[in-house]
């Protein structure tokens, strides 16, 4: 793929006239997905994809077409040529764009990962066996993961991983769940077999009477899975310097100085895992480290290139939305092996589902318990809960209601596959919250 | 799609219990232009296959963008590989002895297409729609966009279906925010609900300019009004946001692949169990609701789903009762039930799923103002700006930009984010009055998401104004 890339960006550039840039950037993924229900196959199969994006630069002035191809070195080549030419029709009569800006510094790398040769149909074989006494539902994606860039003034970059992502859950009769994911590089029975085993204790924990809870606050764990949906809410113009100029962030009155977090609170954009590339679409190379949100203060935002132009300010390398792809939370004090102990009177809440704002100036978010949540009744799990919908402000979660956060974290890496497998992640410690808000 | 290609690539349907080739040709513009600048114009065209295949009692599918014979050859044997894999291993096989041979086509009828004006002329009419937006000083964000999808699809299997369709929809956005003492308040035109199979003559019938002036001002209003009261009320409830209501509490759990438990580990399943059709009362006797792929210009308009199934018009609710699911051809044989024309994928790179096409509540007898003078205190609710439902539909909580207080039948008095919650199995029994076609209007979402792998698919939703009492709104902090 990688020479594949590289000899269409030469024919492409080679085809280039004066004063004309061209960037390009590759999305390439070769996946099986295999959807189970019933612990059984209920769709399978194999996805082939390959988009290469032409931005022409011409006098200030850009314009975008992304092209899927065929890897077929001939066919694709008149198709973009061809497209290079509408683009270099269209371009004149668009206006100056003052917000353009791109990289003209020259910085390549390329971050090849070793294939793994993973075994898709013994992978799902495994899964299959190992799940069958019981009611699993979930996906299996798995495959190589391909991000390009070359620009004409000379740079290329390259970021290529094959890697799979088992995300499933578990149901006992009566309904109940636990939500599990398995992500990595190599599969590994025993890390497997262990996650499956956690799965089926809890799964025994939660078969039993539900608890029907009433409307109130509570006292409440949330795992990593559920602080992650919570973050994912912050992602929403949070860290976005332009969403905060604008006032559409659900962060503005933290980043505005008039709102804090506890001083437990820190928040990075870490791209030290190597999950998601780390060269922008329009060629800058991004910071591992962004500070986001240090001792409860707000600390930098994510600015994109364009908006750096617009409010004149630096950028870190920023996509278009501004939206972390790999954040951090700092861990904190409680023992990891002693949270009923700690929470010891609540609700222990493994994931929150369908967030959204109930009041977006004022960082209030409501949502719905869903999969693993068990009333705690002085250190001991009592059954699980009936589903809930809370109605909190982040300012109450991650500020005077934060009792703490769990003394080690957990990387997420995101099961999403809309167009794309997703290449963010997070990671993430545990929170308890006290008087956390039940409406519903 | 060419005859000739469709010539060269027939002989490549490999000898099979049952396979089909489903081609998909998805161009998308969009053109925008924000807080008077216009951005980079997107371009997307994007072409590709997916190969289906039940053989020996499995299934597999292989797609792929590469539209060579060798990239069909080698989509063609991924799917024979996991068919081969999963025999003995499926959830269900269906029975394709019930198959049988479609042909026809669907072609949106679009009066002005959107080539004819060109990129600039776009591109210069959302100028001007910004220069209205930005009428007022304290107006903080304005932007106005224009998107174009085309869809064209081709589907041939080994039973000689021939169906050939071409979907075009137009997608047009304003936004404008506005603040007042650190608060932001934000109007839309419908946020996301004003796509439709249309031609860009849409465009000129809307007055996207117009728009922008009456949405200006109606966020410096909210801006400086007070927050919406906690209280139970009646609820007159527009169509921009009637459209969530309908597709989160009654689209998402008739879906039949949720109901047997496809969804349970991503989108969620339903209270609703396969018992409950024919008998259960899902509303009062006001509420019709009917799977309608035949409606001009609705969104999800077409004579064919993804799996080759004909379209019609059915209600899945009448006088309230619930008769049937959203559940295509091989779904609905899991259950041995009547099927609806709803399998759809995303894209060629996903599988067929159920889905929602148009889900549309019927018209009733009732104009607006006479909904709105029957209500002697009450609330009526514009513009969803946020939507939460839990994984069984039930509890839903939903935001909407605009709320204006009804006193002794008179509207009177904005107050901004305003909220309302409640349980879909009560809440659509508490619906007492439904609006005339004069009310109703045409809508239609782009980015319904749903299913593993994922995937956005667009769905239509044609409602009127509608009444509902002992609703529990409330504001914001």
């Amino acid at each position: 793929m990688k020479d594949y890339f590289k000899k269409i960006a030469n024919h492409l550039f080679n085809s280039l006239k004066n004063s004309e840039i061209l960037l390009l950037n590759l999305d390439a993924e070769k996946t099986d997905f295999v959807r189970f229900n019933h612990a059984k196959i209920r769709q399978a199969g194999n996805v082939r994809q390959v988009t290469i994006t032409l931005n022409l630069l011409f006098k200030r002035k850009t314009l975008t077409s992304a092209i899927r191809l065929s890897t077929d070195f001939e066919k694709d080549s008149l198709l973009l040529l061809r497209t290079l030419y509408y683009l270099r029709r269209e371009i004149p009569e668009l206006s100056p764009d003052p917000y353009l800006m791109y990289e003209r510094n020259i910085n390549s790398f390329e971050n090849d990962i070793e294939s793994t040769k993973l075994d898709n149909y013994a992978m799902t074989e495994n899964i299959i066996d190992s799940c069958s006494a019981f009611d699993m539902v979930g996906i299996l994606s798995s495959g190589t993961i391909t991000k390009g860039f070359a620009s004409s003034l000379g740079q290329f970059n390259w970021h290529e991983s094959d890697s799979f992502n088992f995300d499933w859950s578990m149901y006992t009769e009566t309904g109940k769940a636990i939500k599990q994911n398995y992500s990595d590089r190599e599969w590994n029975q025993k890390t497997f077999s262990n996650l499956l085993s956690a799965s089926k204790e809890k799964l025994d924990v939660i078969d039993n009477k539900e608890m029907i809870i009433k409307t109130g606050d509570y006292r409440v764990y949330l795992s990593p899975s559920a602080l992650n949906e919570i973050v994912e809410m912050l992602s929403w113009g949070g860290f976005s310097y332009k969403a905060n100029k604008i006032g559409s962030s659900p962060l503005h009155l933290l980043q505005k100085g008039e709102r804090s977090f506890s001083k437990m609170v820190s928040f990075s954009e870490n791209l030290s895992n190597g999950i998601s590339p780390k060269f922008h679409t329009e060629g800058f190379i991004k910071p591992e480290l962004t500070e986001l949100i240090t001792n409860g203060e707000y600390a930098n935002s994510l600015v994109s290139p364009r908006s750096a132009l617009e409010y004149s300010v630096n950028h870190n390398a920023a996509e278009l939305y501004e939206s972390p792809v790999s954040i951090h939370l700092k861990k904190g004090m409680i023992d990891s092996n002693k949270i009923l102990d700690t929470l010891k009177d609540g609700i222990y809440i493994s994931n929150l589902w369908y967030l959204n704002f109930s009041d977006r100036n004022n960082g209030r978010i409501t949502g719905l318990t869903r999969f693993g949540c068990f009333m705690v009744e002085d250190g001991e799990y009592k059954g699980p809960i009936n589903t809930m919908r809370f109605d909190e402000t982040v300012y109450n979660i991650f500020g005077e209601k934060l009792i703490g956060l769990t003394d080690s974290q957990q990387l997420l890496i995101d099961s999403s596959t809309y167009e794309e497998r997703s290449t963010y992640s997070s990671t993430l410690p545990g929170a308890i919250v006290e008087d956390f808000k039940m409406t519903l | 799609m060419k005859d000739d290609f469709i010539n060269q690539v027939k002989p490549l349907l490999p000898k099979t219990d049952y396979c089909s080739f489903r081609f998909v040709s998805k161009y998308t513009n969009i053109i925008s232009a924000t807080r008077g600048v216009v951005e980079p114009v997107v371009i997307s065209e994007d072409d590709g296959l997916m190969v289906t295949i039940f053989h020996n009692g499995g299934f597999g599918y292989g797609a792929t963008s590469n539209l060579t014979q060798e990239g069909i050859l080698e989509a063609v044997n991924s799917a024979k590989e996991w068919a081969d894999f999963s025999k003995n291993r499926l959830a269900y096989h269906p029975d394709l002895s019930k198959l049988v041979n479609q042909t026809g086509s669907y072609f949106t009828d679009e009066d002005d297409n959107w080539s004819k004006t060109s990129m600039k002329d776009k591109a210069d009419y959302l100028l001007s729609v910004n220069k209205a937006l930005k009428s007022q000083p304290t107006i903080s964000n304005w932007g106005a966009s224009l998107r174009f999808n085309k869809i064209e699809t081709l589907f041939i299997d080994t039973n000689d279906s021939y169906v050939r369709q071409k979907i075009s929809y137009l997608l047009p956005q304003i936004i404008a925010s506005a603040e007042h003492k650190k608060e932001i308040q934000t109007r839309t035109f419908g946020g996301h609900a004003h796509a439709r199979q249309i031609g860009y003559d849409f465009i000129d019938q809307i007055n996207m300019v117009q728009q922008a002036k009456v949405l200006a001002e109606e966020a410096v209003e909210l801006s400086k009004a007070p927050n919406c009261s906690d209280q139970i009320t009646n609820a007159v409830i527009a169509p921009d946001q009637m459209i969530l209501q309908i597709h989160e509490s009654i689209g998402h759990p008739l879906e039949l692949d949720r109901i047997l438990g496809d969804e349970r580990n991503y989108a969620g399943s339903s209270f609703v169990t396969p018992e409950m059709f024919g008998k259960y009362q899902y509303g009062s006797k006001l509420l019709n609701i009917t799977f309608n792929p035949t409606l001009d210009s609705e969104l999800a308009t077409y004579n064919f789903d993804d799996d080759g199934t004909n379209a019609e018009k059915k209600y899945l609710i009448k006088d309230g009762l619930l008769l049937r699911p959203i559940g295509g051809f091989f779904s609905s044989q899991r259950l041995g039930l009547d099927h609806v024309a709803c399998s759809r994928a995303s894209n060629w790179n996903r599988p067929p799923i159920d889905r929602m096409a148009n889900i549309n509540l019927e018209p009733g007898k009732d104009s607006f103002d006479d909904i709105v003078s029957s209500v002697e205190d009450g609330i009526y609710l514009q513009t969803n700006n946020s939507w939460s439902i839990d994984d069984k539909r039930n509890k839903f909580q939903f935001g909407c930009e605009k709320g204006t207080l009804i006193k002794n039948g008179k509207l009177s008095g904005v107050v901004k984010n305003p909220s309302y919650r409640g349980i879909t199995e009560s809440f659509w029994k508490n619906l007492s009055k439904v609006g005339n076609s004069q009310s109703n209007v045409i809508l239609g979402t782009s980015n319904c998401g749903k299913g593993e792998p994922n995937q956005t698919i667009f769905v239509g939703h044609s409602t009127p104004v509608c009444l509902f009492e002992n609703v529990d709104v409330f504001g914001g902090v």
